[in-house]
């Protein structure tokens, strides 16, 4: 289970995450989605965790053990894997070297400096899996540059996928996605994720997604929790409503 | 990954781990005879010394290493000299206070010295990227060019000769030998040494460590959210890099016998080696090797030609950033500039006047555009 406990960052002035206690993955492979207006602190509630940021006050807890001081990339070991809103990926390589940097990394391979690249056949075949849960075999020598948008997002959820994760943070993935895509992007990691248990956090402005997808839904506002519940606490809760929205008098 | 082919078909050929296409093949096998016999070419026409070809190739084994960096992390050392220098220092000071006189064993010391020095300047400078990692690369490697500059056990400026034996030069396999037959027996020892290095970093950039340093090149943020330890890639990037720059400053000392701080430690040899990195092609294996003697043989020359010599060198610079990014190697390699023009003129000579005429376009463009901004900065108005 991966806790946040009383998580407070503040920018200056700002107050971005203010005192946030929540818990994920408490049944293995549940899919939450933050909703939640701009400013709301999502992001900077999901640098916290996967450690892009350290916070003012607070712990963040996996498994009982406080891993609030440990790197970012000890987390990624530890079993915490993230996306980004704008799609990180390594450019010039192509989409199967993309995939295959990131199994041999998360295989302990990445010290080795006399084998082969491509010349490790677990790895390999972990590669061809993901590109084919991830349907992107047929651009799988497509260098990442040159790929279209909807692709460039999957192979990005691919790579967190290809960490082996037991959490999974995705800042949305469907931005910037057409709309026809979105479903399919959405699809894709909702399918991989339930196959292989693993606990999805996903940040996400399409409700129409989240009330279909969501197992429970978190909803941050100014930087606390406004709520968390059932997707259809998207429709009986007004006030909620309202601030993502922007339906009521007072905006 | 598809697979490797020539133009007929023929699949490429495996040995060592090093996968060659025919042609490949053909070249690297041209290359190796043309630096075993360097030598004799060098009796054939006074323009070519052996020593200036032997510098060349010794600056450019320094610019193999630094590629590894450059190509792969994306990180721009100002001050690679630093290690070339201490590999030579560490050679000079070993024969000289030691005693030692076998070439070996001053080499190894080479590659300790420089070891150490690139794991602590490494340290030192990789907390920051960018800029600020050029500029540390480039403080320390002024540092040790002032201790060498002020140490008078290290020679201060006039240097430190290395004349440990009673045949005053180091002994190759337990012998002395004449003047001519070691500065020829030392380039062999040269060629061997670049022959294994380049071996090893072909290897290397086939290798997963290589996919974690491109990772960290191209995108560094996620790099460390796939779990790579970034700054501990980094630094063993930055160390090897450095053995290379110490291994060639050791050769450097063994054939020169004699080593001063202005001809290895200095910063213009950082520059040097930089230079000769791009010059030859910073992406590819071998470049920077050729971008070496390339860049020393036209220093030579440009020396007896003129008196600002430096002027040529600023002109190839030029020539090169604006005409072939590239560089030698990058240019002339199948797909490379060079041979897509070739191609283009083969097929349809005509296309000699569309390139005069694109060409006069661009720099009528650039003349225009320097003159409006040459307006804006005079009057402020366009």
């Amino acid at each position: 289970m991966l806790e946040a406990r009383n998580l407070r960052k503040s920018f200056g002035e700002l107050v971005a995450t203010d005192d946030i206690t929540l818990e994920f993955g408490k049944e293995d492979g549940e899919l939450v989605f933050i909703v939640g207006p701009n400013g709301a602190g999502k992001t900077t509630f999901i640098n916290l965790l996967t450690g892009f940021l350290s916070p003012d006050e607070g712990s963040i807890v996996l498994d009982g053990d406080d891993i609030t001081g440990m790197s970012a990339n000890g987390r990624v070991d530890a079993g915490i894997a993230r996306s980004f809103q704008v799609v990180k990926v390594f450019e010039e390589m192509t989409v199967r070297e993309n995939l295959r940097t990131v199994v041999l990394t998360e295989q302990g391979k990445t010290w080795s400096l006399f084998s082969m690249a491509d010349g490790h056949e677990e790895v390999e075949a972990q590669v061809e899996e993901l590109l084919e849960k991830f349907r992107l075999e047929d651009a799988a020598d497509t260098v990442a540059e040159e790929l279209p948008h909807g692709d460039r997002k999957l192979l990005d959820v691919a790579m967190s996928f290809g960490l082996d994760p037991d959490y999974l943070l995705l800042d949305e993935p469907t931005s910037g996605v057409s709309t026809r895509e979105k479903e399919y992007v959405i699809e894709t990691i909702v399918e991989v994720g339930r196959a292989e248990g693993v606990t999805t956090v996903t940040i996400e402005h399409d409700m129409d997604i989240v009330t279909e997808y969501a197992d429970r839904v978190v909803a941050l506002h100014q930087g606390t929790v406004h709520g968390v519940g059932p997707p259809t606490m998207l429709e009986t809760d007004d006030e909620l409503r309202r601030l993502l929205l922007g339906v009521g008098d007072d905006e | 990954m598809p697979e490797r082919v020539d133009r007929d078909g023929t699949p490429a050929y495996r040995f060592l781990g090093v996968e060659v296409t025919r042609r490949e093949a053909a070249f690297l096998v041209l290359g190796v005879v043309v630096l075993f016999i360097v030598p004799d070419l060098t009796t054939v026409s006074d323009s070519l010394q052996l020593s200036v070809i032997h510098q060349g190739l010794l600056f450019g084994f320094a610019a193999v290493g630094l590629n590894l960096l450059l190509r792969h992390t994306k990180l721009t050392s100002f001050g690679h000299a630093a290690f070339f220098g201490t590999g030579a220092y560490a050679t000079a000071v070993l024969a000289r206070y030691a005693g030692v006189q076998s070439v070996g064993l001053l080499l190894l010391g080479a590659i300790a010295a420089a070891t150490v020095m690139a794991a602590i300047i490494g340290v030192l400078s990789l907390r920051h990227t960018g800029l600020y990692f050029a500029l540390l690369t480039l403080a320390f490697g002024q540092l040790l060019y002032a201790i060498a500059l002020g140490q008078s056990a290290l020679g201060g400026s006039d240097g430190l000769p290395i004349r440990p034996g009673p045949a005053n030069q180091p002994l190759l396999f337990g012998t002395a030998f004449s003047p001519d037959v070691y500065q020829v027996l030392t380039y062999y020892l040269t060629v061997v040494v670049i022959l294994i290095g380049l071996f090893v970093m072909y290897r290397i950039t086939q290798s997963p460590f290589r996919n974690a340093l491109d990772a960290i090149g191209q995108e560094r943020t996620r790099a460390r959210f796939i779990g790579l330890p970034v700054r501990r890639y980094v630094w063993a990037a930055f160390v090897i890099s450095g053995i290379y720059g110490g291994v060639a400053g050791g050769l450097f000392a063994v054939v020169r016998q004699y080593v001063r701080p202005e001809g290895t430690l200095f910063f213009l040899r950082s520059g040097d080696i930089l230079f000769m990195a791009i010059l030859g092609g910073f992406r590819t294996l071998v470049g920077p090797l050729i971008g070496g003697v390339v860049l020393v043989f036209l220093q030579d020359v440009g020396q007896d030609v003129t008196q600002y010599y430096e002027f040529l060198t600023g002109a190839v610079l030029l020539i090169l950033v604006y005409g072939f990014p590239r560089g030698i190697v990058g240019s002339l390699r199948s797909g490379g500039i060079v041979n897509t023009r070739l191609n283009e003129l083969r097929r349809e000579p005509s296309v000699l006047s569309t390139w005069g005429r694109t060409a006069v376009q661009s720099l009528e463009r650039k003349v225009t555009e320097a003159l409006t901004s040459l307006r804006i900065i005079l009057f402020g108005v366009d």
